[in-house]
Formats: structure tokens, C-alpha cells, sequence
């Protein structure tokens, strides 16, 4: 009950001071006036009567703080006078406050940053219902050596129809299209998913405006439909709602848009305009063809209630009965079920924990940094401090003060450090590689805010500790006999400030040595020969349109037209067509068996790569047997292939490839189509910089015709002012051509590096700030040691010592300070740095040059910083030293 | 001047046994607490009136007396304390614990 009344009467004074003020004023007006009343009675003039009230009652302003103090919770009060204490100091100090308020803002927006990717790509939940219930299945297959591959559409229409564990399954044709829309005669490119009739409901979303696709949308039917994306809506069609139901011209046919989905729904890209159902003919479900193909995702939604490992040995099961019933597809087909979040996060997670440790390091080095400084603020108001002991100031008063300095500190370094790091948030948006953080924006979340206010009391309490220790073991007597100088410093403090400086050395040789690894690395990876020369080539992606071109002939002299003209092209020396670029992935793969192999000879997960015959001189591909594809390769001619090194050392070891014939099937049957193979190139890098290249084979373009194209031209001069004669040659050749996209190669090849490229630059920068920040470290810490002992310098120079041995005693301090910090740091990242192998190309995680390279740095800057305060050191003069007290 | 100045500096625990007991006897203003305790104590415990004020607050605090205002016979508003039945409890057990404390102190103090 009582407790309950001081709690009420403390709240109550706490949040109406001014009212318990003016109570308290007119009690003591009050009590003087009765007092004077006395003291008249006793017979004192007025003017006495009232000056002896007032002196007896003892100073009014006195009594109104202890007053206060009685009121208000005492620490309350004490915090918020150490915090004026504090602001107070920063006033007088303003230089020591904004270094430590800037070092800490640095530390704390780099993990804002970092922080806020890796909330929205592993942290956010995906935005769907119940996203915990979805999952992802992909092909794995232990003969191709596949996991998570692409799946076949048999086969995830007997998933969907076999697992009763899953209350729907949807699946998508992995990577974007392309959709060409027409409006009032002109040609627009939009970005198109394909997707089945179920995808909208198994996600659990609804259309914004309309519908979603039907399940039997799946199938092809006469109405052709489709869904736009809420950009697409508002870009392409002015946002008007009555768009629905209408019909508006798709690939040259009328298409209706049945929906709008909500500006939120971005699966399973951003860049999509257009969702397209998958239309697939009913004829195709048993053909070999519909469980052959692999390219689409598969994502299930489980059914309320039911666990992942049920669901999963239902799964199985489905696998199994499959591998008996299509042994020709399935015998090593098998499946596996990941929760979709993980599998989005997908190789995105390392960088992006590796980047959140490196600004967790940088963190602590700031911090380290900022404890030093207030450690040497604390030993310089040693006297102010003893004598407040010495006055009976409780210990843990001190120490709390010597908290609310940190904690006001933290707080401004964390405001400061929030502001930075949503700009540094909205740069890291901009300048990631597409697709790596799979968000357009972050915003500043609640998870976010959390996460800076957990790190900035934590900050505050590890650069906090070390000064408000110190003032726990003062011994006051001590400090004021040695009268706040040097000796007086205790062991404790130096021991602590040289802890912190050897730990952050120690953190920074880690930053360094892993941005280190990751730039030899990158600088590998740049060095790689690509297998062709992308210097001076340009890209041009593009497609005839119309009636016309639907025959295979027809496309066939259109691209051979194409490539005659664009040769003509002042400035371009060759050309050539592709069905995709080198780098990027695109092309299929196959089994392939040779003639007159036996029955198990055959090889599987060949690349097929569809070229034109000017394509290896267009690229500077080097055949290394036989002869390449020439105009005689012709369509109605015996089909022919040329194959690269990497097949022909595998899989034709020990013989001559050239001349043999060559079937993409693993059984040859009657109705096998045999190509002959003409010649033997070098491997090209096909799917990235890092991937070594692959088994391929070529096929001539003039005999495998397709409608989506890469003009390629090799040009002499710049690349870009080519651009404009080349577009006016497409069209005049053929006005209905779309162009998609003009790029040069070596934007492919910078493309392909642009991940590797971004995680370096990052974790170079923060390896830099680490680095200056514990140059700083070691400087103030030596500045601070030698000001200490400048008078004991005095006495040594006094003494004979020469400047020189002076100077190396500074400098050898440093260096064991550096050293201290290099050899644990070195120790810790010949570990730890296994975490970043897979992140590495070319170099080992404990390679020993990069190590030597960093230590060797480290140390020279080590030496460097302990530079300043050793000469200064040595210029002190005896005469000064001796005499300042 | 103040006779008994050198003897008012009464111990605070003190300070808050004399305020109860005399609020023992009727509801008081702070000013009348002050000068009942100097009546009784004949002169001897002059109360400094700087302690008096925050030991009132305290002893609010701890839900052993009350205040309101009210006005006086003089029709003056003025701060009114009042024991509350805890508070009387307390004057109790203060008084049992000081009566201790003197023994203890006196039987020290006899050594001789």
C-alpha cells in the first residue's frame, strides 16, 4: 500500500514539478510569515523580525532542492544532470567529442547499411500469407550432377497431383521473357514471367484490380490473357482502371488484361510488366519432351498443419513411383523441397554475413577508439575526480556519470550514425548488382531502429566500461598526492588503453587481409581469358516481327541478310548472329553419345550454343582442329557440329573428335539424328568469369534457326558511335525488327564480375576506415603516454640521452602495441578467412603473400603514427619538463 | 539569535520520530510542527526548518502521513499534516527502536 503511495506520490512529482514548485513556495511563504509574526511578538522591528525568519529558515533555494531531490527518483535526477555535465564538457571539448561522436556515426551507418540489406533479403519475411508454408522444389539428379536444378513439367504436374500434404503448387519458367506489346502501331519490349494457372493462388496474393489466373489457365485455350504489374499499369496504360477486360495487342494478337496485381507484388522479379500464363498444349502432357525439358520453378504452398518432413516423404514417394514408371527421364531423377525464402537468399547470404561481420569489426574499432579517448579524458580530470571522492561522491555516482557520458555519446553517434547510414542504404540500393539484394528499396524499418539502438548502448557500454572502472579503483588519496600527473595513471588504465589498442590492430589486420584476398581475387578473376575477345564488340539483341517470320526459313535469310549488311557497316571489320552471349548462362544442355560407342558411353550435360559460321572469327575464338561452319554447311546439308577442347579432351581422349558423328541422346534410335563433327575450338567461359569453361558443342545457325538473336559486330573504331548506322540498317532491312538491348561485350564481361566487384569495393572501404581509425588509435594512445612521461623524457635528455634514442623508445612502444595486435589478428584471420573461400577465385584463404602484404602495412602504419608523438618526445626540453608541475 | 542552534542539527531518523509524535496530537502545518517541537523540547531542539520541509515530503512519501490544504484560524490557506494509520504504527515501533538506541547509547556511556 505505502509503496504503492510513494510510487504514485514520486510519478506524480516527477511529471508536475512546476506544480509541486509553486506548493512548496507558498508552504514556505507560509511558514516565514508566521515566523516573522513570532519574532514581532517578540518584540523585533519588521525589517528584523522578517531578515531573522528567512536566515533561520536556512536558504530557501536549499531547501527547494533537497525538496527536489526527495521528489524526483535520485538517478533520474543524477542522469540528468550528468548528461548537462556532459553536454557541458562537449561544449568546452568540442574537438575530443565530435571525433568520438564522428568515429562512432561511421561505425554505426556502415551497419545501418549492411544491417538493412541483410533485413530485407534473410530477416523480412516474405511478403505472402503464411510464407513459412511455402516452399521450393527443384530437380536434383545424380547422373547430371544437378540440386535445386530447373524441373521438368511432367514432372511437377505429378508433384502437384501426388503430394496431398501441399494445398497447391504453381511453377514458372526460370528467368524473364520478353513480351511485345503494340499500342496504335508501335512496338513495346515488356518483361514477362510465365507462369501456370496456380501461381497467384499459391502464393496467396489477389489482384488488385480484376483477377488472377484461372488453374485451367495452365492450358491452352482460345482467349489468350494476361496480368500486369502495378508499374506496368500505371507506365504503360496512364493507370486507367478500365483497362480490365480489355483486349490490347500481345505479340501481334489481341490479349486480354483480366488483372492488376498491388504495387507490392514483385515475384518472381521486380522487373516484371507482364505475367503471362503458360498455355501449354494438352497434347504435350505425356510426351517424352514435357519430361525431358527442365526449365521451370516449382513453388508449393504446404497445407496448414502439415510438417515440412511429411510433406517431404510424401514428395519422395512421388520421386520413387516416377523413377519406375519413366526410367528413360526419372531413374536418377530426385527431388528436393527448401523453404522458398531460403532458396531467394540463395548465394546472396555469405557476401552479405560477411559484410555485417566486417562492419561488426569496424564497429568495435571505432568503439575501442572512443573508449580511448574517454580513458584519457577520465586521466585528465583525475584531480576533479579524487577530490570528489575524497568528498564523499559515491563510487557508483562516478560511474554512473562516467556511463551518461558514454551513453550521451552513444545517442549522438547513433542519431548521426542512422542519418548516414539510410543515405549509405539508398547508395548501396543503387549501386548493387542487379538482382544480389533482390529489393529496390530498404526504407528504415522497425527491425532496423532496434538494431541501431541495440548497437549504440552496446557501444556505449564497451567504450563506457573502461573510464567508469577507472573510476571504481581511484584511490583518492593517491591521486591527489601524486596531484593528477603522469604516475598517478594507473597500471589498470594503461593496461586497458593498450588492450584496446592491440584488439583493434588486431580487428583492422582482419578487415584488411579478407578486402585484401577479395581484391587479389577480383584482380584474377579480371585477368581471366574469357576464351574470346570481348574488347571492341558490340551486342545487339533483337527479333524480326509479323507473319512473316513464324517459318524458320524466313528467319534464316533474315539473319544471314543481317550479318552481309552489318558487315558492310563503315567501321565494323566482322559479324556474326548468336542465340546467346558467353558469360551469361543462356543455352541448354544435353546427353550425348558418340557412333559406335557401347551401351553406357554416353556422356550427359553438354552445352548447346547455336552460332552463325562468322561467329568465331567475329569473336576471336581460335579453331584448334578441323575447319569451322562455312556457307556449304547448309540447311538442307548433313548436319554438322563443332565441339570445344574441354569435350574434346573428356570425352574423346586419345582420339581424333574431328570426323566422327555426334547424337545428343543417350541411346541412339533409328530415328537418332547424327551430326558430324567438323572441328575442334577453344572453350569459351560460358556461364561467368569464375566458371572455368564447359563441354559444348556448336550448332550452325544456318541449320538450327532461331527467332531471338544477338547481332554481333566487331568493329574498329569506337564501339558506341556505331550504334545510330547499325540501327538504321535493321530497319532498313526489315521495319518490323524489335531492338532489345545494344550492350558491348566487355559490359557482359564487367557484368559478370560485377558481384565479385561490389563485395570487394565494400569491404575494401570498410577495411580502409578500419585501418585509419586504428592509425588513430595507436597515435592517441602514444600521444597520451608520451605527454605522460614528458618529464621523465626531460630528465633522460637532461641526462645525455640522444634525440634519436628517444625517438626509438616512442617508436618501439608502437611497434609493440602493433605487433601485439598484428600476430592475434593474424592468428584469428588464418582461420576464420576459411568463411570467405567460396567467395574467392584464384587465391587460397590463407594466402601468404596477401597476409605478409597486410602485416607488412599494417606495421609500417603502426610505425607511422607512433612517428608524431617520438618526436615529439625527443624535442622536449629538460629545463620545461623539470620545472612544469 | 538562536539559543539552540548548536543542538538542532537533531539526526534525520530523529527528525522523523519528533514530526510523528507530534502530530500524534492533532493535524499540524509545518511551521507548528517546528515550533511544538521547540515548546516540548523547552527550547533545547530548535528544528532546522531546511530538514523540516524535505523530512514532511519523506515521510509522505513512505504513506505515513497525509497532507491537504486547509485554512487556519487566522483564515490563512496553509499545508496541513496528518498522521495516517500507518504512520501511527510507525510512531510506535520509532519509539521502541529509539528507546533502544538511548539505553545502548547510555549503557556506553556509563562505562567508566
Amino acid at each position: 500500500m505505502s509503496m504503492l503511495h510513494a510510487a504514485r506520490a514520486r510519478l506524480r512529482a516527477l511529471f508536475r514539478r512546476s506544480a509541486g514548485d509553486l506548493e512548496l513556495g507558498e508552504e514556505i511563504r507560509f511558514h516565514i510569515e508566521l515566523e516573522t509574526e513570532k519574532n514581532l511578538r517578540l518584540g523585533m522591528s519588521a525589517t528584523e523580525a522578517r531578515r531573522l525568519a528567512v536566515a533561520h529558515f536556512g536558504g530557501v533555494q536549499r531547501v527547494r532542492e533537497e525538496h527536489g531531490d526527495v521528489r524526483r527518483p535520485r538517478w533520474l535526477a543524477d542522469f540528468a544532470t550528468d548528461a548537462r555535465f556532459t553536454l557541458r564538457a562537449i561544449r568546452r571539448a568540442p574537438a575530443l567529442a565530435s571525433t568520438a561522436v564522428v568515429t562512432l556515426a561511421l561505425g554505426i551507418a556502415a551497419n545501418v547499411a549492411i544491417f538493412s540489406a541483410v533485413n530485407a533479403v534473410i530477416l523480412r519475411p516474405l511478403p505472402f500469407p503464411s510464407p513459412d508454408r511455402l516452399m521450393m522444389i527443384g530437380e536434383d539428379n545424380s547422373e547430371k550432377r544437378w540440386h535445386m536444378n530447373v524441373d521438368a513439367p511432367a514432372n511437377y504436374l505429378d508433384w502437384r497431383a501426388g503430394v496431398s500434404d501441399f494445398a497447391d503448387a504453381a511453377a514458372y519458367t526460370d528467368g524473364l521473357g520478353r513480351a511485345l506489346l503494340t499500342v496504335r502501331g508501335e512496338t513495346q519490349v515488356l518483361t514477362a514471367s510465365t507462369v501456370t494457372g496456380s501461381f497467384f493462388q499459391t502464393l496467396g496474393v489477389r489482384a488488385a484490380l480484376g483477377r488472377t489466373f484461372h488453374d485451367e489457365e495452365t492450358w491452352q485455350s482460345a482467349a489468350r490473357v494476361a496480368v500486369l504489374s502495378d508499374r506496368a499499369w500505371r507506365e504503360r496504360f496512364g493507370g486507367d482502371t478500365s483497362i480490365v477486360g480489355t483486349s490490347v495487342t500481345l505479340f501481334g494478337r489481341p490479349t486480354q488484361i483480366v488483372g492488376v496485381m498491388p504495387p507490392g507484388f514483385a515475384f518472381p522479379d521486380a522487373a516484371v510488366d507482364v505475367w503471362l500464363p503458360t498455355a501449354w498444349n494438352p497434347a504435350s502432357r505425356d510426351s517424352t519432351f514435357f519430361r525431358r525439358a527442365h526449365w521451370l520453378r516449382v513453388v508449393a504452398r504446404l497445407r496448414p498443419g502439415a510438417s515440412v518432413p511429411h510433406a517431404d516423404a510424401q514428395l519422395q514417394t512421388v520421386v520413387n513411383r516416377l523413377k519406375g514408371e519413366y526410367p528413360a527421364t526419372n531413374r536418377y531423377m530426385g527431388a528436393t523441397m527448401v523453404p522458398l525464402q531460403d532458396f531467394l537468399i540463395g548465394d546472396s547470404r555469405l557476401p552479405l554475413l560477411v559484410l555485417l561481420t566486417s562492419v561488426a569489426f569496424l564497429l568495435l574499432i571505432a568503439c575501442a577508439n572512443v573508449g580511448n579517448l574517454l580513458l584519457v579524458q577520465a586521466a585528465g580530470r583525475e584531480r576533479e575526480t579524487a577530490l570528489r571522492l575524497a568528498l564523499g561522491a559515491g563510487r557508483s555516482r562516478l560511474v554512473r556519470q562516467a556511463l551518461a557520458e558514454s551513453a550521451v555519446l552513444a545517442t549522438m553517434g547513433g542519431a548521426l550514425g542512422l542519418a548516414l547510414g539510410w543515405a549509405g542504404t539508398r547508395w548501396l540500393v543503387r549501386l548493387q548488382p542487379k538482382g544480389m539484394l533482390r529489393v529496390t528499396d530498404f526504407g528504415v524499418d522497425p527491425a532496423v531502429l532496434v538494431y541501431v539502438v541495440a548497437i549504440s548502448v552496446a557501444s556505449a557500454l564497451l567504450f563506457g566500461v573502461g573510464p567508469a572502472l577507472w573510476m571504481r579503483r581511484r584511490d583518492p588519496a593517491a591521486s591527489l598526492r601524486d596531484g593528477g600527473r603522469g604516475a598517478a595513471r594507473g597500471r589498470q588504465a594503461r593496461r586497458w588503453a593498450n588492450t584496446l589498442v592491440v584488439g583493434e590492430v588486431a580487428l583492422a589486420l582482419m578487415l584488411t587481409v579478407g578486402a585484401g584476398l577479395l581484391v587479389r581475387s577480383l584482380l584474377q578473376l579480371s585477368r581471366v581469358d574469357a576464351g574470346f575477345d570481348p574488347t571492341g564488340v558490340l551486342a545487339v539483341e533483337l527479333a524480326p516481327l509479323g507473319p512473316d517470320y513464324r517459318s524458320p526459313a524466313k528467319v534464316q535469310a533474315f539473319m544471314t541478310e543481317l550479318v552481309a549488311r552489318a558487315r558492310a557497316i563503315p567501321g565494323v571489320s566482322s559479324a556474326a548472329t548468336t542465340q546467346g552471349l558467353p558469360l551469361t548462362g543462356n543455352f541448354y544442355t544435353s546427353d550425348y553419345v558418340a557412333a559406335g560407342r557401347p551401351a553406357d558411353g554416353y556422356g550427359t550435360e553438354v552445352a548447346h550454343l547455336i552460332v552463325s559460321p562468322e561467329y568465331f572469327a567475329t569473336m576471336k575464338v581460335p579453331v584448334l582442329r578441323g575447319r569451322a561452319f562455312t556457307a556449304d554447311d547448309r540447311s538442307d546439308g548433313a548436319p554438322v557440329v563443332l565441339i570445344n577442347d574441354v569435350l574434346a579432351r573428356s570425352y574423346f581422349a586419345g582420339q581424333d573428335p574431328v570426323g566422327q558423328r555426334i547424337a545428343f541422346d543417350k541411346a541412339p534410335t533409328p530415328t537418332t539424328v547424327w551430326y558430324t563433327i567438323l572441328g575442334v575450338v577453344r572453350g569459351e567461359r560460358s556461364e561467368s568469369m569464375d566458371r572455368a569453361p564447359r563441354a559444348a558443342v556448336y550448332e550452325s545457325s544456318v541449320q538450327a534457326a532461331s527467332q531471338l538473336s544477338y547481332l554481333l559486330l566487331r568493329t574498329r573504331g569506337s564501339t558506341a558511335s556505331l550504334a545510330p548506322s547499325m540501327r538504321a540498317m535493321v530497319h532498313d532491312l526489315e521495319p518490323a525488327t524489335v531492338i532489345f538491348s545494344v550492350q558491348t561485350l566487355d559490359t557482359v564481361r564487367d557484368a559478370s564480375l560485377a558481384r565479385a566487384h561490389f563485395i570487394t569495393m565494400l569491404l575494401l572501404a570498410f577495411a580502409g576506415i578500419g585501418l585509419v581509425l586504428s592509425v588513430v588509435g595507436v597515435y592517441g594512445v602514444l600521444a597520451h603516454a608520451t605527454r605522460e612521461r614528458t618529464r621523465e623524457m626531460g630528465i633522460r635528455i637532461a641526462l645525455g640521452a640522444r634525440s634519436g634514442q628517444v625517438r626509438w623508445m616512442v617508436v618501439r612502444q608502437g611497434l609493440r602495441l602493433t605487433t601485439g595486435g598484428l600476430v592475434i589478428g593474424a592468428a584469428i584471420a588464418l582461420i576464420g578467412n576459411r568463411a570467405i573461400a567460396r567467395l574467392l577465385y584464384g587465391v587460397a584463404p590463407n594466402d601468404p603473400a596477401t597476409l605478409a602484404a597486410v602485416v607488412l602495412l599494417l606495421a609500417l602504419t603502426g610505425a607511422a603514427a607512433s612517428w608524431l608523438p617520438a618526436v615529439r618526445a625527443s624535442r622536449s626540453d629538460p629545463a620545461v619538463a623539470l620545472r612544469a608541475d | 539569535m538562536h539559543m539552540a542552534t548548536d543542538q538542532s542539527d537533531v539526526l534525520r531518523g530523529t527528525l522523523d520520530l519528533l514530526i510523528l509524535k507530534t502530530l500524534t496530537l492533532e493535524p499540524m502545518h509545518g511551521w507548528g510542527i517546528s515550533a511544538r517541537i521547540q515548546q516540548f523540547s523547552k527550547g533545547i531542539l530548535d528544528v532546522n526548518q531546511g530538514s523540516l520541509y524535505p523530512a514532511l515530503q519523506r515521510l509522505e512519501q513512505k504513506g505515513w502521513i497525509t497532507s491537504r490544504w486547509q485554512t487556519t484560524e487566522n483564515n490563512r490557506r496553509a499545508k496541513y499534516y496528518d498522521l495516517t494509520a500507518s504512520g501511527r504504527r510507525a510512531v510506535g515501533a520509532e519509539t521502541a527502536n529509539w528507546r533502544l538506541y538511548v539505553k545502548a547509547v547510555e549503557l556506553i556511556l556509563d562505562i567508566s
